[in-house]
């Protein structure tokens, strides 16, 4: 909210500069987000006197004007068709001003005339909105030719843009804010009277008799009567909803002249945001920002049937509001309604038939006091946030009717014109409940973690403006002002307390922490350690965000059975992904889009699946993308493939399991390449899978080249390293190993894993590793066959091998290769 | 009588080969060569070989004698070689340590480690610091019901509190009901699950991802959160100033000041940001002309980086502890505007775009 801490500092005189007062109310909750000055900028803009006005000699638009600027005579040319007769006043910026939006004035030819500055708009001088023509003084106005216009129009301000938080509705108006600051500075924060009205009648005949009334006399500082009061209907509020409508004023203004308001009042709606539209309206915009209470005028002549009804809308029912959009009700809305129809939407928006326009005479003004829920629950549903529902929704001060409808109706007359009836109608239908809370300064001092007196606490629980229901030093029984609908448990008024001694001024401790004995989650150290060992292996971390668009999931083929939402920004995240591919594989196009020569990256993130309970199956999930090329020491460089893949899976579970994978062939996911990836496996258990993308899916996800894919399950990683427990020492071997090679030609049908795994179980034990080491194709190969040769490692852990026990082994295998996988052994 | 020939011949042979052995070493350039040599007098074919060989035609009564002038032979040749060895390897080093460097410019070779995501990276040092103090770290769904994203944090229903929270819900939900399905708003959450499953005293933290319906320059819809809460008996908001003192102080610069600020949120009362000493003109040391200039703290001196609070009575109440007996207090904060203050990341997008050229520069 805008703030004029010229407005505060005459509503709660302090002696701070605006800095230290932002500093202040800001600590206290009530954040400055900025400070703005406003009428400093204006050097070398003067107030001028007319003394000539002719037209242009070759332009017709516009004219030639002689200004007297206090000092000198000058001749501008002017393109504004409201230039005032000689001995009218106007703001002038000599040449050398720089007006606010930047420009220089200087003196130049305009249309072959020297024109000597620029006579002012009030937008080029940004002082109010009003662009079609150049700013004429008052006739009245009293400052003389020459006068700064920063002087002459009193522009001097700090306008401070507080952000508040939803709990403090009081302080949404200027009265608020100024309160809070006599609360702050120790100072004595008293309401003033509003201005009297100078011509009021008595209303006896234009109330219904039977409602209740107030005199608004006695909250003006001053009031004239009138001798024959305007004749008028006798009106009638009815409150049919007292739930959602507890309190409901409405005092009257007769015979007013709509009209442009006075310049003090546009420019003050100017700085804090708003725009000024003639008087009857500013006032009541004006009223808005001193009270924060939202007040509605109604065009008396267009309420019909001399009559206001509060109640819910009948479902359909229809109206249009003032910004011209026909709305549709639904039964949880609450209207203002006249004897037919509805007039306003409560506490959102007034009605386009009722509003004030430039013939209205009198003034119905409307104070009131909705229910916050009904008016929020309106205000979303017509999607429509007014400063009107902005302060409903938070709660006004249901006890500040009287004031604001005096205060309103006063500013409404002065401004119009008017007479002002001084009784007004203050209809309570259900009444506002006093509430008391208990205070204990030991309960605020244990809390806090500083001592706490029941003289302090008591100081600031009235400062605050609490009613003292009952005092003692255990206890403080206290009922909080009307404006504070926040304060409603002790713990609050702590809060009170602590906020207005300022927490700067509570110490600082070390707490006492009891550690669990349970420490880190063993999935979060999983995840962790997967992380660090992804990192170690050369991969680089993505986080993708959690949602996707369903095509995503389809071009990728995984489930589109997804976590849906309801509300997407867009049909891009609409919803949560069942699968890491997309963004990983996502993150690796644009990567080789953008032309770089490796990508290898993982994510440990979540996937969506639905469960049939209320919340989704969340599983967390490491995958790995490899696209490009490995880089060689010197200039070489390969594409990765899957052994890449195999290479750094067994890297990182290595790394954290102490375990190096298996890779079996099993099945893969449909997105994976039918011939090119398997089945990852540890401890025999299936952890994952590996591969290369299908190359269709890799066409639809835009990758270049065979992009290696591999995802591991955490939470199966995870269960099974519980169950594997940690590592184990192994005695070292006793006796030597001895090695042997085996080379044979086979052909390529035959995995060079199936033939190791078979070589091994007819080691009878003997084999303590059986390793590939030599893998030849083509040459003296004939075609369909491959040659391989594996290097055995022979160790027997009682005794040391001969030579003649290893020969035999070895024979053994070599008929078992010659058996089983028909190969010539060479 | 062949004996005294054969002798001779033995005899004359030892004495050959051992004038020619040294003489035929000297002209070996390196190792290889110098073996070639060696093979060609105590090799398999060598001349010495071949002489032993005629050993058994020796008489009986000289074959000690000449048999012990071989192997004194062999001995001699053997250290020749040695010594010969000795020097041609040592010329060779010789010429290594003197002659021409090697080229050292050429690329590295080994397998590079990756590098974490900005955000990770500061979820770890963020939590280094908080498990140091003994916190734990806790997890919970980020599909959540609306009831432990809000109801039991002491959200009051149709409150403007839930504006900041604007929330995507999941197709079918889009109330207040309690059973109300979302994405969790604020990692709060793990509050309600944490203390509905255990007992005080209670330390934790909770980072992890929390989305809002906002997607423009400064907010991305998904953003990552670290929240953390502490209850017990007798806990203070002197204790929750300490701990986010220390903290700040480790994670950012321990000169810097930190100030609280009254604030609002509906599960802590008294509530509270905390603002510290802008990081990015260094505020706190009092260069004011550095500070009037930055852009980042407006010339304030001070930034905005921890919402905080003495858990709200109402929130153990939702959760079954006795808020006369307990008391605690919680912090949260957003982890991508501390990466982002802390590497200096100008823009919140980046950090999702997962960009390669982003990525290794962390
Ligand atoms: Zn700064």
């Amino acid at each position: 909210m805008l703030v004029s801490y010229r407005w505060l500092q005459e509503l709660c005189p302090v002696e701070a500069d605006v800095a230290e007062v932002a500093r202040r109310i800001s600590l206290a909750g009530l954040e400055v987000e900025s400070i703005e000055e406003k009428g400093h900028n204006l050097a070398d803009v003067v107030v001028a006197e007319v003394r000539a006005k002719n037209p242009h000699p070759k332009r017709d638009n516009l004219t030639l004007v002689r200004v007297f600027d206090g000092e000198d005579e000058l001749d501008v040319v002017c393109g504004a068709s409201n230039v005032p007769e000689p001995g009218g006043r106007v703001l002038f910026a000599r040449p050398g001003a720089v007006l606010p939006n930047g420009m220089e004035i200087a003196a130049r030819k305009v249309g072959g005339v020297e024109s000597s500055g620029m006579i002012c708009s009030e937008a080029e001088l940004a002082i109010g909105s009003d662009a079609e023509g150049i700013f004429v003084m008052a006739p009245d106005s009293e400052p003389l030719p020459g006068a700064p216009v920063a002087e002459a129009l009193d522009l001097h301000d700090f306008i401070l843009d507080v952000g508040l938080t939803p709990n403090r509705p009081d302080c949404l108006g200027h009265v608020g804010i100024a309160r809070e600051i006599g609360v702050l500075f120790g100072v004595a924060y008293r309401p003033r009277k509003a201005a009297g009205p100078r011509k009021a009648f008595t209303a006896e005949a234009v109330f219904e008799t039977s409602q209740p009334t107030i005199e608004l006399a006695p909250l003006w500082d001053s009031v004239a009567d009138l001798d024959d009061p305007p004749t008028l209907p006798e009106i009638s509020v009815e409150i049919e909803n007292g739930d959602r409508c507890p309190r409901y004023g409405a005092a009257l203004v007769s015979g007013v002249r709509v009209a442009p308001s006075p310049f003090w009042l546009r420019y003050r709606l100017h700085n804090l945001g708003l725009r000024a539209l003639s008087n009857v309206v500013d006032a009541t915009n004006l009223i808005l920002l001193e009270w924060g209470h939202p007040i509605h005028g109604f065009d008396l002549d267009h309420l019909r049937g001399s009559k206001v009804v509060v109640r819910l809308a009948k479902d359909g029912e229809r109206m249009s509001t003032l910004d011209g959009v026909e709305r549709t009700f639904s039964t949880d809305d609450l209207l203002i309604c006249d004897g037919e129809r509805p007039v306003a939407v409560a506490g959102v928006m007034g009605g386009l038939d009722s509003e004030i326009r430039e013939e209205t005479k009198d003034v119905l003004i409307e104070c009131a006091y909705f229910d916050p829920r009904s008016i929020r629950r309106t205000s979303r549903r017509l999607g429509l946030h007014t400063d009107s529902s902005h302060r409903f929704e938070r709660g006004v001060d249901p006890e500040a009717v009287p004031q604001v409808l005096a205060s309103a109706a006063g500013l409404i007359a002065e401004l119009g014109g008017g007479a002002v009836a001084t009784t007004a109608i203050d209809r309570i239908a259900s009444p506002r409940e006093a509430r008391t809370i208990r205070l204990r300064p030991s309960r605020a001092a244990q809390l806090l973690g500083t001592p706490v007196s029941a003289e302090e606490s008591l100081r600031i629980l009235k400062s605050l403006g609490c009613s003292i229901v009952e005092q003692g030093d255990a206890e403080i029984i206290a009922e909080p002002p009307s404006w504070r609908p926040d304060l409603q448990r002790e713990v609050d008024l702590i809060e009170e307390v602590a906020r207005v001694r300022g927490y700067d001024e509570i110490p600082t401790a070390v707490p006492r922490v009891h550690p669990s004995e349970t420490g880190t989650p063993g999935l979060v150290k999983t995840v962790d350690a997967l992380r660090d060992a992804a990192v170690t292996a050369g991969l680089y971390e993505a986080i993708n965000y959690g949602f996707v668009s369903t095509e995503d999931l389809r071009k990728a083929r995984v489930s589109t059975d997804a976590v849906r939402l309801a509300n997407p920004l867009s049909e891009e995240r609409a919803v949560m992904r069942t699968s890491l591919l997309p963004g990983l594989t996502g993150a690796a196009a644009r990567a080789q889009r953008h032309g770089a020569s490796a990508a290898t990256l993982f994510e440990i993130a979540r996937t969506f699946e639905p469960s049939g309970d209320a919340l989704p199956c969340e599983r967390t999930t490491l995958a790995i993308a490899l696209a490009g090329q490995r880089r060689g020491w010197i200039g070489g460089a390969d594409p990765f493939d899957v052994y890449d893949g195999k290479g750094v899976l067994a890297a990182i579970l290595d790394r954290v399991f102490g375990r190096v994978p298996e890779v079996v062939p099993g099945e893969v996911p449909a997105f994976m390449h039918p011939k090119r990836s398997a089945v990852v496996t540890l401890e025999s258990r299936p952890v994952g899978f590996v591969g290369e993308i299908h190359p269709d899916v890799a066409d639809d996800l835009e990758l270049i080249g065979r992009v290696v894919y591999a995802e591991l399950d955490v939470a199966a990683l995870y269960g099974l390293a519980e169950e594997l427990g940690p590592p184990q020492a192994q005695g070292l071997p006793k006796f030597p190993a001895v090695t042997r090679d085996i080379a044979m030609l086979v052909r390529e049908e035959y995995s060079a894993g199936e033939i190791a795994g078979a070589l091994a179980t007819a080691s009878k034990g003997l084999a303590e590793s059986v390793s590939l080491f030599d893998l030849y194709r083509g040459g003296q190969i004939p075609e369909g066959h491959r040659s391989l040769a594996f290097r055995v490692t022979y160790r027997d852990p009682e005794a040391t091998l001969t030579d003649k026990q290893v020969d035999k082994v070895h024979a053994s295998l070599a008929k078992v290769a010659r058996d089983r996988f028909e190969a010539t052994i060479r | 009588m062949a004996e005294p020939d054969a002798v001779q011949t033995f005899e004359d042979g030892l004495n050959e080969i051992r004038g020619a052995y040294g003489d035929a070493l000297r002209g070996a350039k390196d190792e290889p060569e110098l073996r070639l040599i060696n093979g060609r007098y105590v090799g398999p074919q060598g001349e010495l070989t071949k002489l032993l060989k005629l050993m058994p035609k020796l008489p009986a009564d000289r074959r000690r004698e000449l048999g012990q002038a071989a192997n004194a032979l062999k001995q001699e040749i053997q250290a020749t070689f040695d010594a010969a060895l000795h020097a041609i390897h040592r010329g060779a080093r010789e010429a290594e340590l003197t002659g021409p460097a090697l080229d050292i410019t050429l690329p590295g070779r080994w397998q590079m480690p990756g590098r974490l995501h900005p955000i990770t990276r500061i979820r770890n040092e963020v939590l280094e610091i908080f498990l140091s103090l003994g916190f734990d770290i806790a997890d919970g769904p980020e599909v959540e019901l609306y009831e432990n994203c809000f109801d039991k944090l002491g959200f009051p229903p149709d409150h403007p509190a839930t504006d900041e929270h604007d929330t995507f819900f999941i197709q079918g939900n889009r109330s207040q009901d309690p059973e109300s399905v979302l994405l969790r708003t604020q990692t709060s959450t793990i509050q309600i699950r944490e203390m509905l499953k255990r007992q005080p005293p209670l330390a934790i933290v909770s980072p992890g991802a929390v989305y809002r319906r906002d997607d423009d320059a400064t907010h991305s819809p998904m953003f990552f959160q670290l929240e953390g809460f502490l209850v017990d008996q007798d806990v203070t908001f002197a204790e929750l100033k300490g701990v986010l003192t220390l903290f700040l102080r480790r994670l950012f610069d321990e000169h810097i000041s930190v100030r609280f600020r009254a604030s609002y949120f509906p599960f802590v009362e008294p509530g509270g940001e905390v603002d510290m000493s802008c990081v990015f003109c260094r505020a706190w040391e009092g260069d004011r002309g550095r500070t009037a200039a930055c852009r980042v703290c407006k010339g304030t001196g001070w930034m905005e980086i921890l919402g905080c609070g003495m858990i709200h009575p109402v929130v153990f109440e939702n959760v079954g502890y006795d808020p006369e007996k307990y008391t605690g207090f919680a912090f949260g904060m957003g982890l991508d505007r501390i990466a982002m203050l802390k590497y200096g990341i100008p823009n919140i997008k980046l950090l999702y775009e997962n960009d390669v050229r982003f990525l290794s520069q962390f």
